[in-house]
């Protein structure tokens, strides 16, 4: 299975890389990139008060944890098997020796892969601009990096989510807007346990320092009743783990049929 | 012989329409062509038998196993879908090394049997030219190569030379053949007889989801021929053509358009009927400027058939 997976994976790493999905993302994923570069400049110019770090947490929950991983994995995920029927190369696929879960989970990897690129390099750069100054120490580093994992986590749970409408629908993207923006918006504000029915509630459960924030973002905070870091890694990983089982099974017993 | 594919009272539909109904077959290696209309069942039959579609009722087998998630199965198949479908930011040999490499063949085995196809089909020169580049025909011929690429010892092609050109197709049949001269068992879809017949003499005719006749070419041709032709001939010499044919034994019908300078023969004997339109041509100043077959197609044959 192992062997399979990895055969999927490097024909979707590799045709993937060379889409102009992957363009389009990844120039999407720069925008905050350039962003960072503009307030620099104003930083610089000393038309900005605010610190990099400020700058680049408000970046980091409004761009990157409630848009960019949100649309990388509506987007890969929604095709995951929707793009072999809109394309009409699904016969390529089933066709071949390989098991229907392998592919599932191969091209999962694969897309996960490609906008795991997009997104460290995204949040990586991001943060030196802002912050890439004498003051800078491997402290900071470490913080980076502890980000990107945070944000890497939200979106293999979305991607999973969104994988598996995409075994169940024929129109997975719209469902996946409705969640991704509607009701992952939406629901994270609610006070008690309803909030814990979000991904981006164990992601910002993970980011304890934010969550007694003021300043002009503060409002986003407000209302989180933070889960324990480990119960909301678990519960991430279980996320992953269901909605991936839930694809494969749906994957390798349903037929689906293009218009001929 | 032993057969290779097995179908038992094979049926399924697609909501409220038929797709294929009660379907019984055993293939066996060598050629057997589908022959049929367009939505006559036949690429219906041929999802089920490459396992991308389940019957509703009945079973297939493909030596001796159920088809539906099994590797083994698909390792021994190769398979030609209809549709003019790729992933189009590939090239060809990295389209055909990426599916080559779903049989676990290393990186050098996919490259070479990928060049080894690309050759086969004639598109050596284009490997490395996008596939969204590709005319009809090349794409075609990659499709085809993408079925060869791994050696199967079945071929499963749905219309394989639709969108090719004569020396394409020429091409592609003579490859087919050389299939069947290895002892493989290629199952090939058409519905143009003519292309058929350049490939097999064994047809199963198909129409409205059912097994409308099976037998050789002859047999095939003399039903073919029993129906009626309607041959168009638009001719400044229309009536003087008109009246040079009217005695003829297989002329069962004149119609004449005398607006559009035309007339509408009805034949039961398509083959005398040019054979003697040849001599008259050759013999005398006859200008024609148009020969057109308004059913001149397999529906219009098949919807006789089975009328019949």
């Amino acid at each position: 299975m192992k062997k399979e997976i990895l055969r999927v994976f490097s024909f979707y790493f590799y045709s993937g890389k060379k889409s102009s999905r992957a363009r389009t993302f990844f120039l999407l994923s720069a925008a905050s990139v350039l962003m960072s570069l503009v307030i620099r400049a104003y930083q610089l110019a000393g038309n900005w008060t605010e610190s990099g770090q400020v700058v680049f947490q408000n970046f980091l929950m409004v761009f990157f944890l409630q848009f960019l991983i949100v649309l990388l994995a509506l987007f890969y995920g929604s095709s995951l098997v929707v793009e072999e029927l809109d394309n009409r190369t699904m016969p390529y696929l089933i066709t071949r020796p390989v098991r229907r879960a392998a592919i599932i989970l191969g091209k999962y990897l694969a897309y996960l892969s490609l906008a795991t690129i997009m997104l460290f390099s995204s949040v990586l750069l991001s943060y030196l601009i802002l912050n890439l100054g004498p003051e800078f120490s491997l402290e900071d580093l470490e913080t980076v990096i502890r980000y990107s994992l945070i944000l890497w986590m939200g979106l293999a749970a979305y991607l999973s989510f969104f994988g598996f409408l995409s075994t169940w629908l024929k129109k997975p993207i719209l469902v996946g807007l409705a969640f991704g923006f509607g009701w992952e918006s939406v629901i994270q504000y609610f006070p008690g346990t309803t909030q814990k029915l979000s991904v981006a509630h164990y992601l910002k459960s993970l980011l304890p320092q934010y969550t007694t924030s003021g300043g002009k973002l503060g409002f986003l905070f407000i209302r989180l009743e933070p889960t324990r870091p480990l119960l909301a890694v678990l519960i991430l990983v279980g996320i992953v783990a269901l909605f991936l089982t839930l694809a494969c099974i749906i994957f390798s017993y349903r037929e689906y049929l293009f218009e001929d | 012989m032993t057969p290779v594919i097995e179908a038992r009272n094979l049926s399924r539909w697609y909501g409220n329409v038929l797709g294929i109904s009660e379907i019984n077959l055993d293939i066996e290696p060598g050629i057997t062509a589908l022959l049929g209309p367009n939505g006559a069942g036949k690429s219906t039959f041929m999802k089920i038998i490459t396992g991308q579609l389940k019957p509703n009722l009945g079973q297939v087998r493909i030596y001796g196993q159920p088809v539906w998630n099994n590797r083994e199965i698909f390792r021994r198949l190769g398979f030609c879908p209809e549709v003019d479908a790729f992933y189009e930011e590939l090239n060809g040999q990295e389209f055909l090394t990426g599916l080559l490499s779903f049989y676990g063949f290393g990186e050098a085995e996919c490259q070479k049997r990928a060049l080894q196809a690309l050759e086969m089909v004639g598109l050596q020169d284009v490997a490395r030219r996008p596939i969204r580049s590709y005319s009809r025909g090349m794409r075609q011929r990659i499709k085809i190569a993408q079925t060869v690429a791994h050696d199967p010892d079945i071929l499963i092609l749905d219309e394989p030379l639709s969108g090719l050109d004569p020396l394409s197709k020429r091409r592609v049949i003579r490859l087919i053949k050389e299939f069947r001269l290895a002892g493989k068992t290629v199952v090939v879809s058409s519905h143009v007889l003519p292309e058929v017949e350049a490939m097999t003499s064994e047809i199963i005719l198909i129409h409205h989801g059912k097994i409308l006749a099976r037998g050789d070419i002859h047999f095939i041709r003399e039903l073919l021929d029993s129906h009626p032709h309607m041959i168009r001939i638009k001719s400044p010499h229309f009536r003087e053509l008109a009246r040079l044919l009217a005695g003829e034994e297989y002329i069962l019908n004149i119609t004449f358009e005398p607006q559009v300078s035309a007339v509408v023969f009805e034949t039961h004997h398509r083959d005398k009927f040019y054979d003697r339109l040849n001599e008259l041509i050759l013999d005398s100043d006859l200008r024609l400027e148009e020969i057109t077959s308004p059913d001149d197609n397999l529906q219009a044959v098949f919807d006789y058939l089975v009328e019949r």
